[in-house]
C-alpha cells in the first residue's frame, strides 16, 4: 500500500476467471475486479454477502420472499450471475438465486469478479457476469485459529491448517457460525431473521505426482440449521407455528493437470455436488402444518487444454458434460427430474502488436430441455500509452429455464389464491381441471405455451483505464445489456372459484445500461482512498415503447384525473437504483502493525415492486400509486440510504491479530422494505497463527 | 349593404355532453370474511343494475332498461346470456375526455358459451382492473387501470362512455387493500341522441 494505491497492486495481480487460465488482471480486455484476502480481513466480513455488498456495481438484494441475499450485477437479477468456488458452481438456487451467506470467507484467498456476459466460457447463468471465489492453497506449514463475537450473539469460529511436505500439500479449513438472528419488527410474533447455526468444512490436497503432473482435490461440506417461529394469517385467523429448516451441501472436485511441454498444458476436472434443503413447521399442538423440501445434484466431468503457439498466440479448448437432477415436493410429486448438457468451448488470445491484444471465443451448449445455445465473445484491449488503456468487450450470454419454470405445480390458497404451473405440467393440469368443470375462463390458449427457451442477452462493455497525476488511477466502464426471451409469468386461466392460474412464457425484453467508474488514490503514505459510482438504467423494452407511443396512462390518486405518461416519467424495473456508490479509506501501516478502514456505501432510491408480502405482520405499501402497473416517478419508492462501516485492527507479534469494528454505524434500518439489513452490528475478533520458520512461500 | 350571416352551425363551438359522476355504487359489498374458508360474508350474490338513460339503479333485472350490472369486480352487460336486452360493450384505451366519439364496431356481448364469456373481460389485468398483492402482508388491491374507458352501446342503440375511478368506498387516495371494497366510483357520459358523437 505504501506509495502505490490498492488499485495499482490490483492491476498486477493474477486472475484466472476471465480466460480460465492465469493472466495478469491489468492486461485483460474485459472489466475484472479483484478483492484480495487482505481487504476482506480489514473489512471484517464474515460471509460472502458482506464482502460483495461493498463493491461498486454490485448490490445485495433480498431474495423472493424477502429472506436471504442475492447479488444484482449491472442491474440484472441474482439469477443471472454465476457464482463459482475455484471454478465450479455452487448449486441450490431453489428460488432462482443463490443464498450468499452459505459461503464463509475465512478460507478465501481472493474473489475475482468478471462483468459482462461470460457464457462463452461458463455457459448458462453467466449472463451478467461471473464471481469466482478462489480458496486458499496449502502453503508452508501453518495453523490459524480465529474467533469473532458480535451483536445478536453472533459467534464465528475458524480454524485452518496448512501442511506441506515434499510433494504433498494439505489445507483444511473449518468454520462454525452462529447467530441469534434479529428482529426489526418486535411488535410482531417471530423474528425477521431466525436464529441459525452453520458449519463449513473445506479441504484441499495437492499432490505433485511428478514435475509436470499435479493432482489437486478439494472437498466441501456445509450444514445449516435454522429455528423458525412464524405467525401465519389466513382469512383473519392467526396461527402460531414453529419449526426448523435444514440445509446442507457437499462437493468433491479432483483436478489433474499435466504439462506435456512448455507450450501445452491440459487439465481434467471432475465435479460432483449435492444440495438439500428442508423446512418443517408444526402447529402448537404438534401436528404438522407445512413441509417443504428440495434436493439438487450436479455432476460434471470436463477436459481442457491450453496451447501456446508462441507468446502472442494462445489457444484454449475445452469440453464437458453436465448432469443435473432436482427432486422436490413443490413440483407436485416426488419424481426426480433430470437435465443433461453437453458443451464445448474455444478461446484464442492474440496479441498482434505489443499494445493491442484480442481475445475471441465461443461456447456451444446442447441441453435436453432448451436445445442449443451458441455464446460468442470478442474482447480487445489497446494500450495507448503507459497511462491510458482502452478496452472493449461484446458477447452473448444465456440462462437456461429454471427447474421451477418447467416443473412447478404450486398452489397458494391463502388470500386471493393462485396457482403456478410450469410449462411441462401446465397442459395436463389444465386439462384435468377443465374435465372436472373447474375452469371459468381461459385467458390464454394453453396450446401456445410450448417449450420454454433459454433467456438470452447480448452485451457490450467499453471502458478506459487511466493513471492520472501522482498515482491517481481511474477506470470507467460503460455497459449495455440487451436481454430477450425473459421468462415471465403469464395468466392462463381463471377457475370457477376466482383463482388465477399462471404459467411461464418467454415474453419479456429488457435492457440495462449505464456507467461504472472507480477512482483510487494513495492519499498519504499508509492511507488509500477509493471512490466508486454506478449509474444504471434498467427498463422493460416493450413498456418503454408503449410509453413512447403514448399508450401508457397514469391516474392521480387524489384528483382521479388520468393523463398520458411521459417517457421521462418511466423509471424502469423495480428494485434497481439509478445511483449507487461507495467511498472507502484504508489505512495500513505494517511497521506499527496497524490497520483501519472506513467505508461508506450508498444505495439510491428504488422501486418497491415484488418485495411486498415479505415481512411478518406488517402491511407492505404497494408501489403503484397511479394505477398503471409500471414503475414511474410518481410511485412509491424505498428511500436511498447510506451505510457506514468502520474497523480497526492491531497486529501483535508473534502472529496475533485483534480487530474491532462497527457495521452500519448509524443503525439504518428499513424493517418493511429491507429485511436483510440488520441494525448496527458491533464486533471484536482475535486470530492467532503459528507457522513453521524457513518455509518456502 | 353586406349583411353577415349569423347562426351557421360551423361557427358554433362544439360542447361535449357533460359527464356525470356516480359515487359509491354498491356492488354486493361484504360485511366481513369467514375466518375458516376466506369466503365473503354478508353478500347476496346479486348484481346491482344501472341504467345510463336514467342515471339510476334499476331494481328489476328482467327488464331491458338496465345497461350494466355490477357485482364485485364483474361487470355484465344486458345481453344475451346475462339479460333480456342487446347491450354491448368494449374497452378502449385513451383519456376519457379525449374520446369524442364512440367507435363504429368492436362491440362484444356477454356469451356464456364463448371462450371469453364477458364483453368486459373478467380477471385481473384482462379487463378494467389490476389486482396487486394477495397474501397475508399484502391484501389484494384492486385498481382501475389508468387509461381504460368502457364504451357501451345500449339496447336502444345509444352510446355511453364510462371510466371507473375507484373500487373502494369514498375513493381513498392511498390504498392498503383493507378499505371497504365493492363500492364503485365512476363517471360517464351518455349520448341520448342518435349519434356516436359525445358532443351535444
Amino acid at each position: 500500500m505504501d506509495g502505490d494505491s490498492l488499485k495499482t497492486k490490483e492491476l498486477e495481480s493474477v486472475v484466472v476467471t476471465a480466460t480460465r487460465n492465469e493472466r495478469t488482471l491489468g492486461l485483460l480486455p474485459m472489466p475484472v475486479s479483484l478483492i484480495p484476502k487482505s481487504t476482506i480481513n480489514i473489512m471484517g466480513s464474515l460471509r460472502l454477502n458482506d464482502v460483495l455488498t461493498e463493491q461498486t456495481g454490485l448490490v445485495v438484494v433480498p431474495q423472493v420472499n424477502g429472506q436471504g441475499n442475492g447479488i444484482q450485477l449491472q442491474g440484472l437479477n441474482p439469477d443471472y450471475t454465476l457464482i463459482l468456488v475455484d471454478g465450479e458452481p455452487i448449486i441450490g438456487r431453489y428460488t432462482g438465486s443463490l443464498e450468499l451467506s452459505r459461503i464463509a470467507v475465512g478460507n478465501i484467498k481472493q474473489i475475482e469478479i468478471v462483468k459482462g456476459p461470460s457464457s462463452s466460457l461458463y455457459g448458462s447463468d453467466a449472463l451478467a457476469g461471473v464471481i469466482n471465489i478462489i480458496t486458499e492453497k496449502p502453503k508452508g506449514t501453518k495453523v490459524t485459529t480465529a474467533l469473532r463475537y458480535g451483536t445478536n450473539n453472533t459467534l464465528d469460529a475458524n480454524a485452518d491448517l496448512s501442511l506441506t511436505k515434499g510433494k504433498l500439500g494439505v489445507y483444511v479449513f473449518g468454520n462454525r457460525y452462529h447467530t441469534d438472528g434479529y428482529d426489526l419488527s418486535p411488535q410482531n410474533y417471530g423474528q425477521t431473521v431466525s436464529p441459525f447455526t452453520n458449519y463449513t468444512l473445506n479441504s484441499r490436497i495437492n499432490y505433485k505426482i511428478n514435475s509436470s503432473t499435479d493432482l489437486n482435490m478439494t472437498g466441501r461440506f456445509f450444514t445449516e440449521d435454522q429455528v423458525f417461529r412464524f405467525e401465519v394469517e389466513s382469512n383473519g385467523n392467526f396461527t402460531r407455528t414453529a419449526g426448523n429448516g435444514n440445509t446442507h451441501d457437499w462437493n468433491f472436485n479432483p483436478v489433474l493437470t499435466h504439462r506435456f511441454s512448455n507450450r501445452f498444458k491440459t487439465a481434467v476436472r471432475f465435479y460432483t455436488t449435492r444440495y438439500k434443503t428442508e423446512t418443517n413447521l408444526s402447529l402448537p399442538d404438534g401436528s404438522p402444518y407445512y413441509r417443504d423440501d428440495f434436493k439438487q445434484t450436479f455432476t460434471r466431468p470436463e477436459v481442457n487444454a491450453e496451447y501456446f503457439f508462441n507468446d502472442r498466440n494462445i489457444l484454449t479448448l475445452g469440453a464437458g458434460h453436465i448432469k443435473e437432477t432436482v427432486q422436490t415436493s413443490r413440483y407436485g410429486d416426488a419424481q426426480v427430474r433430470e437435465q443433461e448438457t453437453s458443451y464445448g468451448f474455444f478461446q484464442h488470445e492474440w496479441q498482434p502488436y505489443e499494445k493491442l491484444s484480442i481475445i475471441a471465443g465461443g461456447r456451444q451448449d446442447h441441453n435436453s430441455v432448451y436445445g442449443s445455445q451458441f455464446s460468442p465473445k470478442l474482447s480487445s484491449r489497446y494500450e495507448i500509452n503507459k497511462k491510458l488503456t482502452l478496452k472493449i468487450s461484446g458477447g452473448r450470454g444465456f440462462k437456461a429455464p429454471d427447474f421451477r419454470q418447467v416443473y412447478f405445480n404450486f398452489n397458494n390458497s391463502a388470500g386471493g389464491g393462485y396457482s403456478v404451473l410450469g410449462t411441462e405440467v401446465a397442459a395436463s393440469r389444465l386439462a384435468e381441471l377443465d374435465a372436472a368443470g373447474q375452469i371459468d375462463a381461459y385467458l390464454f390458449d394453453p396450446a401456445l405455451l410450448g417449450q420454454l427457451q433459454a433467456e438470452r442477452s447480448f452485451a457490450i462493455n467499453a471502458g478506459a483505464q487511466a493513471t492520472l497525476c501522482q498515482s491517481l488511477t481511474m477506470d470507467v466502464n460503460i455497459f449495455h445489456n440487451s436481454i430477450n426471451n425473459l421468462i415471465e409469468t403469464q395468466a392462463v386461466a381463471i377457475t370457477k372459484s376466482g383463482q388465477s392460474i399462471y404459467s411461464y412464457r418467454n415474453i419479456q425484453r429488457a435492457y440495462t445500461q449505464g456507467l461504472e467508474s472507480n477512482f483510487a488514490y494513495p492519499v498519504a503514505k499508509h492511507l488509500s482512498l477509493s471512490i466508486g459510482y454506478q449509474l444504471l438504467y434498467a427498463k422493460d423494452k416493450d413498456v418503454a415503447k408503449s410509453v413512447r407511443d403514448g399508450n401508457v396512462y397514469a391516474r392521480d390518486p387524489s384528483t382521479l384525473v388520468t393523463q398520458r405518461l411521459k417517457p421521462s416519467e418511466y423509471f424502469g424495473l423495480y428494485n434497481r437504483s439509478r445511483h449507487t456508490g461507495n467511498v472507502k479509506l484504508f489505512y495500513s501501516n505494517k511497521e506499527k502493525g496497524l490497520e483501519a478502514s472506513l467505508r461508506v456505501i450508498y444505495r439510491g432510491k428504488y422501486g418497491i415492486g415484488d418485495i411486498r408480502g415479505n415481512i411478518q405482520g406488517e402491511v407492505v405499501p404497494s408501489s403503484d400509486l397511479n394505477s398503471n402497473s409500471i414503475l414511474d416517478t410518481d410511485d412509491n419508492f424505498v428511500q436511498g440510504y447510506f451505510l457506514t462501516n468502520i474497523s480497526v485492527a492491531k497486529i501483535w507479534k508473534p502472529g496475533i491479530r485483534t480487530q474491532v469494528g462497527i457495521d452500519n454505524l448509524f443503525n439504518h434500518t428499513e424493517p418493511i422494505f429491507i429485511p436483510n439489513l440488520p441494525g448496527r452490528l458491533l464486533y471484536a475478533s482475535v486470530s492467532y497463527s503459528i507457522s513453521q520458520k524457513n518455509v518456502k512461500q | 349593404m353586406a349583411v353577415g350571416f349569423v347562426g351557421c352551425n360551423e361557427d358554433v363551438a362544439t360542447v361535449p355532453v357533460a359527464s356525470i359522476r356516480v359515487d359509491n355504487l354498491t356492488a354486493d359489498p361484504t360485511t366481513g370474511f369467514n375466518p375458516n374458508t376466506g369466503a365473503p360474508i354478508g353478500t347476496t350474490g346479486k348484481f346491482t343494475f344501472f341504467s345510463f338513460k336514467t342515471g339510476q339503479v334499476v331494481p328489476d333485472s328482467a327488464s331491458t332498461s338496465w345497461d350494466l350490472g355490477f357485482r364485485a369486480t364483474t361487470i355484465i352487460v344486458n345481453s344475451p346470456t346475462s339479460g333480456p336486452g342487446t347491450t354491448q360493450a368494449q374497452i378502449v384505451s385513451g383519456i376519457f375526455d379525449e374520446i369524442l366519439e364512440a367507435p363504429l364496431d368492436g362491440y362484444k356481448s356477454d356469451n356464456k358459451n364463448a371462450v371469453i364469456k364477458n364483453a368486459i373481460p373478467t380477471g385481473a389485468g384482462n379487463g378494467w382492473y389490476t389486482a396487486e398483492g394477495g397474501g397475508p402482508s399484502s391484501p389484494t388491491i384492486i385498481r382501475p387501470i389508468a387509461g381504460k374507458v368502457i364504451i357501451v352501446k345500449t339496447t336502444e342503440g345509444r352510446y355511453a362512455k364510462l371510466e371507473i375511478l375507484s373500487y373502494y368506498k369514498d375513493a381513498p387516495a392511498n390504498l392498503t387493500g383493507t378499505e371497504p371494497s365493492r363500492y364503485y366510483t365512476f363517471r360517464y357520459v351518455f349520448q341520448p341522441g342518435d349519434t356516436r358523437s359525445f358532443n351535444q
